[in-house]
C-alpha cells in the first residue's frame, strides 16, 4: 500500500514516530526515530571525521596548503563552526565558557540539524518504492511500518525532550560548578544583592524563588517543544501538500484535475521544502543558542555581565524573543 | 508487547532514552575525536595568518627603515654632488681668474719690457742720429769755414752739438 494512500486522510499520521515491524526492546517496540537517531549519529560522526581530517593542519611536505581546508564539505563545515564561535557563542557566553562548551554545542547543533535534514529526505517513500520494485509489500499502518529507517525524529517529543533533559543537565551542572550549591540557590533566589539586601527585599524573593524553580524546567521543556512543534508543523504542511494529488485520485476527480492540483501542490511542496530546510537549520541554531544562553546565565555575575553588555542590543534576549 | 501511539505528544520511553545515550555518545566521540582537530587546525590557521601579517609589517617595517635610510644616503650624495660641483665652479672661477690675472700680468710685464726696448731703441736711434747729425753739421761747417779743424776740436764741437741736440730732443720730449 502507498505510503501516501495509507495515511491520506490523517497527515499526523504520516508524521507520527512509529515501531518497527518485527523489532522489539525490553517488550517495547523499537521505533522507527530510535533507528534514525543511531544512523544519523554514525553518519554525522563519519563525515564530521572526514570534515576534520581535510581541516586539521597537514603535514609540514605540504608547504602552506596544509592550512587550508580540502574539500567544499569541509569549508562549509568550517564557515558554520567559525560563524557559531566567533559571532554567536564568544559574545554571548565569553572566551572561557565558550572554550568549555564548545564541544558539547557543537555536538548538539549538528546533531539535530542531521536529524532534521533527515526528516525531511523522505526515506520512508523511498523505501516503499524499493520494496514495490522487489514486489514486496510494504507495510504501514498507524503504529508501525516496514521502513528501518527515516521519518522526522525530532517531529517526536520523546526525542526533542531527551535532547532538552541532556540541555537541563547541562545548565544545571554549570550552575552548580561556577556558583555552588549557596550560590546556585541565591541564583534561584533573585541573586546575591537581593538575599543580602534589605530585608524588605526578602518579601518579593519567595516569588522569585517560585518563579526560578519553575524556570529551571520550563526553558529545557520549552526548547523541546520549540522543536517538536517546528518540526511537526512544517512535516504536516509539506505532506498534507503533497497527499492533495492521492486524495483527488480517491475522490474521483477527472485525469486533467488530479493532473492540475498535483501540479500546484507539488510546486508549493517544494517551495515549502526550500521553506524547510531553512528552518530544519534555525531550529537547530536556536535549540543550541538558548542552551548556550542559559548556560552563560548560570555563570557568576561579572560574566552575567559580558552576557549582557557584550552582545550589541541585548542580541541574545533578541533571539530568545524571536524563537518564542 | 506494547504498541505505539498515533498521538504525536505521547511520550515514549525507550526513544527518549535512546536520544539521550545515542547523543551522549557521539557528543563524547566527536569532543574526543573531532571537534579538537578542527579547532585546533582553525587555531594553527589564525596563528599562521597573525605571524605572517606580523612577519609582513615588520618586513614592511625594515623596508620602509631602509628607503629612509636610502632615500637619505640619497639625499646626502645630491648634497655632496652639489657642493662638489659648487667647489669645482669656484675652484674654476679662481683658476679662471689667477690664469687671467698671471696673462694680464704677463702681458703687462711684456708691454713693458717692449716699452723699455722701444725706448732704449729710440734713444739709441736718436744718439745715432745726433751723432750723425753732429757729424754732418761738423763736416758741413769745416767745409764753410774752409779750415781745417783738428781732431780736438771736432770732438769738442760735436760734443756741444750734442749736448745742445739732446737739450732739443729733451724739450720735444
Amino acid at each position: 500500500m502507498s505510503v501516501f494512500l495509507a495515511s491520506e486522510s490523517d497527515p499526523i499520521a504520516h508524521i507520527v514516530d512509529k515501531g518497527v515491524l518485527g523489532f522489539s526492546l525490553f517488550d517495547q517496540p523499537v521505533m522507527l526515530s530510535m533507528i534514525t537517531l543511531i544512523g544519523c549519529a554514525i553518519v554525522l560522526y563519519l563525515l564530521m571525521h572526514k570534515a576534520a581530517k581535510s581541516i586539521a593542519t597537514g603535514p609540514v611536505a605540504m608547504g602552506n596548503r596544509r592550512f587550508i581546508p580540502i574539500g567544499s564539505f569541509a569549508a562549509l563545515v568550517e564557515v558554520v563552526i567559525v560563524y557559531l564561535r566567533n559571532e554567536m557563542l564568544i559574545p554571548v557566553m565569553g572566551e572561557r565558557l565558550t572554550k568549555r562548551y564548545l564541544s558539547f554545542l557543537l555536538s548538539m547543533f549538528f546533531f539535530i540539524l542531521a536529524l532534521n535534514v533527515v526528516g525531511l529526505i523522505p526515506f520512508v517513500d523511498i523505501q516503499d518504492a524499493i520494496y514495490g520494485l522487489m514486489g514486496k509489500k510494504f507495510d504501514i499502518a498507524e503504529h508501525e511500518t516496514s521502513a528501518i529507517f527515516g521519518g522526522a525524529a525530532t517531529a517526536s517529543i520523546s526525542v526533542t525532550g531527551g535532547l532538552a533533559l541532556v540541555s537541563f543537565i547541562v545548565i544545571q551542572f554549570q550552575g552548580f560548578r561556577e556558583l555552588g550549591v549557596k550560590g546556585w540557590l541565591e541564583h534561584l533566589c533573585g541573586g546575591h544583592e537581593l538575599v543580602h539586601g534589605s530585608i524588605f527585599l526578602w518579601l518579593v524573593v519567595p516569588i522569585i524563588f517560585v518563579v526560578e524553580f519553575f524556570g529551571l524546567f520550563v526553558k529545557p521543556a520549552a526548547l523541546a517543544i520549540r522543536l517538536f512543534a517546528n518540526m511537526v508543523a512544517g512535516h504536516t504542511l509539506l505532506i498534507t501538500l503533497t497527499m492533495f494529488g492521492a486524495m483527488a485520485i480517491k475522490a474521483g476527480l477527472g485525469t486533467f484535475a488530479v493532473g492540475g492540483i498535483t501540479i500546484v501542490s507539488g510546486i508549493g511542496a517544494i517551495l515549502i521544502t526550500f521553506l524547510e530546510v531553512f528552518v530544519a537549520v534555525l531550529q537547530a541554531f536556536i535549540f543550541m543558542f538558548l542552551t548556550a544562553v542559559f548556560i552563560s546565565l548560570m555563570a557568576h555575575e561579572e560574566e552575567e555581565g559580558h552576557s549582557e553588555h557584550g552582545t550589541d542590543d541585548g542580541h541574545a534576549a533578541s533571539v530568545t524573543t524571536a524563537a518564542h | 508487547m506494547l504498541i505505539a501511539s498515533t498521538d504525536p505528544l505521547a511520550f515514549n520511553l525507550l526513544p527518549f532514552v535512546t536520544t539521550i545515550v545515542v547523543f551522549s555518545v557521539v557528543a563524547i566521540a566527536l569532543g574526543i575525536f573531532v571537534w579538537p582537530k578542527i579547532l585546533k587546525g582553525l587555531d594553527d590557521r589564525n596563528a599562521k595568518i597573525l605571524h605572517e601579517i606580523e612577519s609582513a609589517e615588520a618586513a614592511r617595517a625594515v623596508a620602509a627603515a631602509k628607503q629612509k635610510e636610502f632615500e637619505q644616503k640619497l639625499a646626502e650624495a645630491l648634497e655632496q654632488a652639489a657642493q662638489m660641483i659648487r667647489e669645482a665652479k669656484s675652484e674654476a672661477v679662481r683658476m679662471g681668474d689667477e690664469i687671467r690675472a698671471k696673462s694680464e700680468a704677463d702681458l703687462a710685464e711684456r708691454a713693458r719690457r717692449a716699452g723699455e726696448e722701444i725706448e732704449n731703441a729710440r734713444r739709441a736711434a736718436i744718439a745715432e742720429l745726433e751723432s750723425h747729425a753732429a757729424t754732418l753739421a761738423v763736416s758741413i761747417a769745416g767745409r764753410i769755414l774752409k779750415r781745417e779743424i783738428n781732431p780736438a776740436d771736432q770732438k769738442r764741437m760735436i760734443e756741444e752739438s750734442m749736448t745742445g741736440m739732446s737739450t732739443i730732443s729733451g724739450k720735444r720730449n
